[in-house]
């Protein structure tokens, strides 16, 4: 008995923490595949780059059944883009250390199509310290995705931040900004933009889901 | 004659010469003395010897093979064995609710996801569906993790999830096969792998 319980222990499966990346991947995605998978995101380990973003782009590829060679130049796709976040959150703030959150959310950003210089410019404005630059970037690319121009979002995004909004407070801006674009009658960006200037800092805060029933979160590692 | 009669048991005595008892007597006084003798002496080889010997002799050489190892451990795992399991039925109930409120029980509304945490929800119009599912990087792309519910098959399917705070991308997955992006995402982004499809993207609030 006491060897059937050593032994079922020796064969549990480690916690996906403790688990590295290749243990990750093995079964979940080709194993054609894995070798130039390993090898990219060792690659960004040895670069200092977030390492997590890579493997949840290979598990992706691997889950929809992505062929080899398209899963494996996704990854890399990820690996380039994560170097051009580095560079532009060095660029946009030497004097701080550059953290693999900040890095990961601008990849982010520069994954949804935000212009490489409005990021640096948003970096660059002062960002407090300890603020991480998700928020706002997700605020900047929803407000370019409604079409107002680059450098009024940037305007607007500086202004919420010296008005002393902050983190999702900065999505707040966004909708409220979309909100005034879509009511009835119709405005122009340009007025929508202001009007919510003017209401600044109380921008209307959106409201938290409360469904019925809620889940808890399975299988995730991250 | 019996073994009772007084005669005999004075000559066993020493009290009667065996020879004036009749002959019936004097034969059943002859055996037990010469039983009493057999006693009287050590038996030349003991029963635990002769046991042992025949043991000994009967019992096969024992030749150690490696496939007779391993049927003996075949044999070990496959037989049924008789198990006691010695438990506080306090501690098993406690870690079994435990259990089963980690894996199996919903969060009821109102409950409050952790201070970096969030709830993601998620509603998708899938009319005919037979089954829909939210992959995506907050469950590590992982199938059967979150199943949307259509309780009253209206098309409308609709579920929700504690997450971590922050950027999620994911896909509705129709009927096991169908890779789905939420029409009502508001937010995608390009997948990456080159075909142009786009993932919905989900931003969670604290």
């Amino acid at each position: 008995m006491k060897l059937l319980l050593a032994l079922m222990f020796a064969a549990a499966p480690p916690s996906l923490a403790a688990q590295t990346p290749h243990q990750r991947l093995e079964g979940r995605v080709p194993a054609a595949a894995l070798p130039g998978i390993d090898s990219l995101i060792q690659q960004a380990a040895a670069e200092s780059l977030p390492t997590e973003p890579l493997v949840q782009k290979a598990l992706e590829g691997g889950a929809k059944g992505i062929p080899v060679e398209r899963l494996v130049n996704g990854v890399r796709h990820g690996l380039i883009q994560l170097r051009d976040a580095r560079a532009i959150v060095s660029r946009a703030t030497p004097d701080r250390v550059t953290l693999d959150g900040d890095v990961a959310a601008v990849a982010a950003a520069l994954a949804r199509g935000l212009d490489p210089r409005l990021v640096e410019r948003l970096l660059a404005a002062a960002p407090p310290p300890g603020d991480p630059p998700g928020p706002v970037l997700h605020a900047a690319a929803d407000l370019m995705t409604h079409g107002f121009p680059a450098d009024s979002v940037a305007d607007l995004l500086k202004t919420a931040r010296q008005e002393g909004l902050r983190g999702s407070r900065l999505l707040d801006v966004a909708v409220a900004a979309s909100h005034e674009l879509q009511r009835e009658g119709g405005r122009t960006p340009a007025e929508a933009l202001a009007r919510v200037r003017a209401m600044m800092p109380n921008v209307p805060a959106a409201t938290a889901p409360h469904p019925k029933v809620v889940t808890r979160r399975a299988g995730s590692g991250s | 004659m019996t073994g009772n009669d007084p005669r005999l048991q004075e000559a066993l005595d020493g009290e009667r010469d065996p020879a004036t008892l009749p002959e019936g007597l004097r034969e059943a006084y002859a055996r037990l003395t010469a039983a009493a003798d057999l006693l009287r002496e050590p038996p030349t080889v003991s029963v635990a010897d002769r046991v042992m010997a025949e043991v000994r002799r009967t019992a096969p050489v024992a030749v150690v093979s490696p496939a007779g190892v391993a049927r003996r451990v075949a044999r070990w795992f496959t037989r049924p064995r008789a198990v006691t399991l010695r438990l506080r039925p306090a501690w098993t109930l406690a870690v079994a609710a435990a259990l089963a409120a980690v894996v199996l029980v919903p969060l009821r509304e109102g409950v409050t996801p952790g201070a970096e945490e969030g709830v993601a929800q998620f509603v998708g119009h899938f009319p005919g569906a037979r089954s829909v599912e939210v992959v995506g990087s907050f469950n590590d792309w992982r199938r059967g993790a979150l199943a949307l519910r259509d309780d009253d098959n209206d098309g409308i399917w609709h579920g929700a999830v504690v997450v971590p705070a922050g950027q999620h991308e994911y896909m509705f997955v129709v009927d096991g096969e169908r890779w789905v992006a939420d029409p009502l995402a508001g937010r995608y982004v390009d997948d990456g792998f080159g075909a142009g499809r786009q993932n919905a993207l989900l931003v969670v609030r604290p």
